[in-house]
Formats: C-alpha cells, sequence, structure tokens
C-alpha cells in the first residue's frame, strides 16, 4: 500500500473560469446551492461557504500601463502537509490522509470551530444546521480509487492536474518558466511548495501572490497555534504533574503541618 | 461535632467554595477531553465528545456565577495583601519550605492562601471571557480570536497547576484543615497554628464560637 504523494497544480494562466470545476464539486460531493446574491461580479457565491468547497474568484486586475485584464483563481482547500487544522483539531476529524492529503471524518466533528480559526487559508466553513465543518477532501473516495477529483476531471482546459508531488511540482517550474520567457510578464512563480511544508495545492501564478485577492502572501501555521499545541499543551501536564511530584516530597521530607499536643503551636521537628 | 471545636466557616461560603469547586473540576476534566485527543475517551462517559462540548460549555456558565459570587464573598479577605506581615510571611515562605522557629502573623487568609484566591479569580476571570469567544468564535475577528485559544490553555497551565498545591496543603498537607470545608468547624489547635491572628482577633472581638461554649461576650450583644 504505498500510495504516491499527490499534488493538485492549478495553473491559473489556463483557467477560463467556466466554473465547471465549482459545479463538479457540488455534484460529488452532493452539496446544495442556495439562493445568492449579485455583487457586481460574475464571482459567486461570493466566498467559500460550508456547501461550497471550491470557488473560481473573478479579480479584474488593470496593470501600470492601464492594461485591463481577468484573473481568475480557483480557490480551495491547500492540502497543507504541516496543517493547522490538523493540529486544532480535539477530535481527530481532520486528519492526514495515507496520500498526505487532509481529509475529514464528519461524524467526529463537534462544531467546535477551532479550524476556523487556525487555518491560514480560511478554507473551513461552518454549518449551524448540522453543527459541523465542511471543507474539499481533494475527493478522497476518488482518489484512493485512484480517480481524479471531481474538479479535475472536469477541467476543459488543462487548468487543473493531479499526479504524482515530484513530477507536479517540476512541471509548475517548467511552465513558470516558459511564462517569464513570453510578454506574459517575469513575475511568474510557483505558489505553494515552499510554506507550510509544501502543500497539495499548487498554483502556478502569472503575478506575484500579493496581487490576487485573499491569497495570503506567506502563510504560516499560526504563532498562537505553535504556542498553544507545543507550548502550553505539553506544559499544563509537565506542571500539574511536578506539582503533585513537589506535594509528595514536601510530605515525605518537611511533613504537614501539625500542632504540638493541645497547644496550637507548630511540633518541632527534628533534624531535616 | 467535637468539643472545642471553632466554628470558621458558615454555610454560604461552604456552598459556594463546593459550587466553584466541582464545576471548576468537571470543567478539566471535560476540558482535557477536548485538549487532548489521548483523553478524547473521557467523551464516551458524556455521550460522545460533541456533548462533551456542551457539558464543558454550560457548566463554564455555572462557573461563572459562582466565580462572580465567591469573588464578592472573599475578596477583601483574600484578595487583597497586607503589608509588611503578608510580604514577611512570605519571606519565611509560611513556614513550608525550610524550619522557621515563629511562622510570621498574618490575618485570616495567608499569602499562600491569597495567592490561590488571586489565581483562581484571575485566571477564572480569563477562562471566562476567552471561552466565550471559543464558544462563538465567528463574532469577532479571526486574528484576535486565534489568540483565545492559547490565552484559554495558560490559564489552564496556572489553574490545573495551583489546584494540586490547594488540594495538598488543604487535606493531607495541614492535617485537620479540611474540615473548614465540610463541616465547618475546626480543632482549635489546629486552626491557633494554621491562623494565630485570626483566632486572637476574633477572641477579642468576642466573634471566636466554640462548639460546647457560651459566647465569651453575648452580653454585649453584637449581631
Amino acid at each position: 500500500m504505498n500510495k504516491p504523494e499527490l499534488v493538485k497544480l492549478i495553473d491559473t494562466t489556463l483557467c477560463t473560469a467556466c466554473r465547471g470545476c465549482q459545479v463538479a464539486c457540488k455534484q460529488w460531493n452532493e452539496l446544495p446551492g442556495f439562493k445568492t446574491k449579485q455583487l457586481g461580479t460574475y464571482q459567486n457565491p461570493p466566498d467559500l461557504q460550508w456547501n461550497t468547497w471550491t470557488l473560481i474568484r473573478f479579480q479584474e486586475y488593470e496593470d501600470k500601463k492601464g492594461n485591463f485584464q481577468w484573473l481568475f483563481r480557483k480557490d480551495g482547500c491547500m492540502h497543507c502537509t504541516d496543517a493547522a487544522c490538523v493540529k486544532v483539531c480535539p477530535s481527530g476529524s481532520l486528519y492526514y490522509t495515507p496520500l498526505k492529503t487532509v481529509g475529514i471524518h464528519r461524524d467526529k466533528c463537534i462544531g467546535c470551530k477551532e479550524c476556523v480559526a487556525a487555518c491560514p487559508f480560511h478554507v473551513p466553513k461552518y454549518d449551524a444546521k448540522t453543527d459541523k465543518v465542511y471543507k474539499c477532501d481533494l475527493c478522497y473516495s476518488r482518489v484512493k480509487e485512484s480517480h481524479a477529483p471531481a474538479c479535475v476531471k472536469s477541467c476543459p482546459t488543462g487548468a487543473l492536474t493531479i499526479g504524482d508531488k515530484d513530477a507536479m511540482i517540476k512541471k509548475a517550474y517548467a511552465k513558470v518558466k516558459e511564462l517569464n520567457k513570453t510578454e506574459m510578464g517575469k513575475d511568474a512563480n510557483v505558489y505553494g511548495d515552499k510554506f507550510v511544508d509544501g502543500t497539495h495545492v499548487i498554483y502556478v501564478l502569472q503575478f506575484k501572490p500579493e496581487v490576487y485577492d485573499e491569497l495570503p502572501k506567506n502563510p504560516t501555521v499560526p504563532a498562537s497555534v505553535t504556542i498553544w499545541k507545543d507550548l502550553l499543551k505539553p506544559l499544563s501536564l509537565l506542571a500539574g504533574g511536578g506539582v503533585i511530584g513537589g506535594a509528595f516530597l514536601h510530605y515525605m521530607i518537611h511533613g504537614p503541618k501539625v500542632p504540638h499536643e493541645g497547644t496550637g503551636v507548630e511540633e518541632k521537628k527534628g533534624g531535616e | 461535632m467535637k468539643k472545642g471545636y471553632v466554628q470558621v466557616t458558615d454555610s454560604y461560603e461552604r456552598i459556594l467554595h463546593w459550587m466553584l469547586a466541582i464545576s471548576c473540576l468537571l470543567l478539566c476534566v471535560t476540558g482535557l477531553g477536548m485538549m487532548f485527543q489521548t483523553f478524547n475517551f473521557v467523551g464516551a462517559f458524556f455521550g460522545g465528545l460533541k456533548s462533551l462540548k456542551l457539558v464543558h460549555n454550560f457548566t463554564g456558565l455555572v462557573f461563572a456565577i459562582s466565580l462572580a459570587l465567591v469573588i464578592r464573598m472573599w475578596w477583601k479577605e483574600a484578595g487583597v495583601f497586607v503589608f509588611p506581615e503578608d510580604l514577611d510571611w512570605c519571606m519565611a515562605a509560611g513556614g513550608y519550605l525550610w524550619h522557621v522557629d515563629k511562622v510570621p502573623e498574618t490575618g485570616k487568609y495567608n499569602p499562600g492562601q491569597k495567592a490561590f484566591f488571586l489565581v483562581v479569580a484571575g485566571g477564572g476571570i480569563l477562562m471566562i471571557l476567552t471561552g466565550l469567544v471559543m464558544w462563538f468564535p465567528t463574532a469577532l475577528p479571526v486574528g484576535l480570536v486565534r489568540w483565545m485559544y492559547p490565552l484559554h490553555a495558560l490559564g489552564f497551565v496556572a489553574i490545573f497547576a495551583f489546584f494540586f498545591i490547594h488540594l495538598y496543603l488543604g487535606t493531607i498537607g495541614n492535617p485537620g484543615s479540611v474540615d473548614a470545608m465540610i463541616t465547618g468547624w475546626m480543632d482549635k489547635s489546629v486552626l491557633t497554628m494554621l491562623h494565630p491572628k485570626w483566632v486572637k482577633e476574633m477572641e477579642h472581638e468576642g466573634k471566636l464560637v466554640v462548639y460546647g461554649e457560651e459566647k465569651k461576650d453575648d452580653a454585649h450583644g453584637h449581631h
């Protein structure tokens, strides 16, 4: 059972924003659609929701020369290697699959929303009705049977591909190199392989990450999570255990305070 | 009740103490069940982790009410340090750590007890505030919410450690003292050893209630 480590590559320069992936995701995962609001953009719904695990972000971009361009970015779970959500999950609902992606056991979710606050990409979404959290699981039910995720399967332009981690990263860098030779700009870059120990969803971006809406420039496991889980959590047991040990030693060495028979003055002890 | 025992607490104090103590312990146990996946099995006793979370949250409300009443009740006696006597006591570590010929006398509560009270009061308020945000985390900006979790854990580190100190010193570390929170009556020699100044004050003011003895200055008729 030596499954490969998978990486999904999103080449934003090939995306035409057809939103086939958005629909395919809903179909495979049987997610309902809800009434939405027209916010003056094609982007719909406005953000990831508990019932929308992937979303094409539509961004109107104008460069310094005033050239207009659409930027389309498929947003969704990045499947971090060092995932803050898995780290904070109290019930083991969020977990690393054997493919190193981040899966979710919905039956174990207790609706605490700790992952919602911890995720550097703001991906997990909470549904009050079921009192549970939802997010993309990279179609674990499909990939474990060697099928492509629904979004990848539906993509007509080749913007979405999935494969062995090393091969996909190589592919991404090759594409960036090619892009930077053309007039499409010199800022093209690979996003995802260098932080949180590498994500299992990586982007080929035409522009610097800070250009894109809602895309963190340098995502990390929040310091609050590290202090909480790696420092204070073990410290609580160490401190409690230390006090119990200390009390035991105190009782054995110093002994309890006992008054000298009926006097109200502490009994004198022998040499300590 | 044995003859010669002195009344040190009334039923109101003991009831509040145990409301706070039991809710606090329940919070520790249920909290540990969620803090460590190794302790997830605790959830089984509450009908699953989801119910455990609910028990934890609503026990937090009981704890909050108890703590508010406890602070109101004990603040004057246990929340304020008195100098220089409390400092002298600290310098001698209350006679707990090395031999001291005569432990400096303090008021009703010694600085060690005051420190415990303040950790429970301050830590408890921290736990209630951070816990409330954790209960409704979507109500505030995520950058702020994130820090509530380590603060909640920090409060637990302090309260959990101090709890065992309290447990030890309130039972086998000071034999006879646990009666104060059970029957409310303590052996006078134990009480005099631990709180000499308070006993003197009560005697002086005629407030000392000794089992089987008439109050000395009933003639003055204070309350």
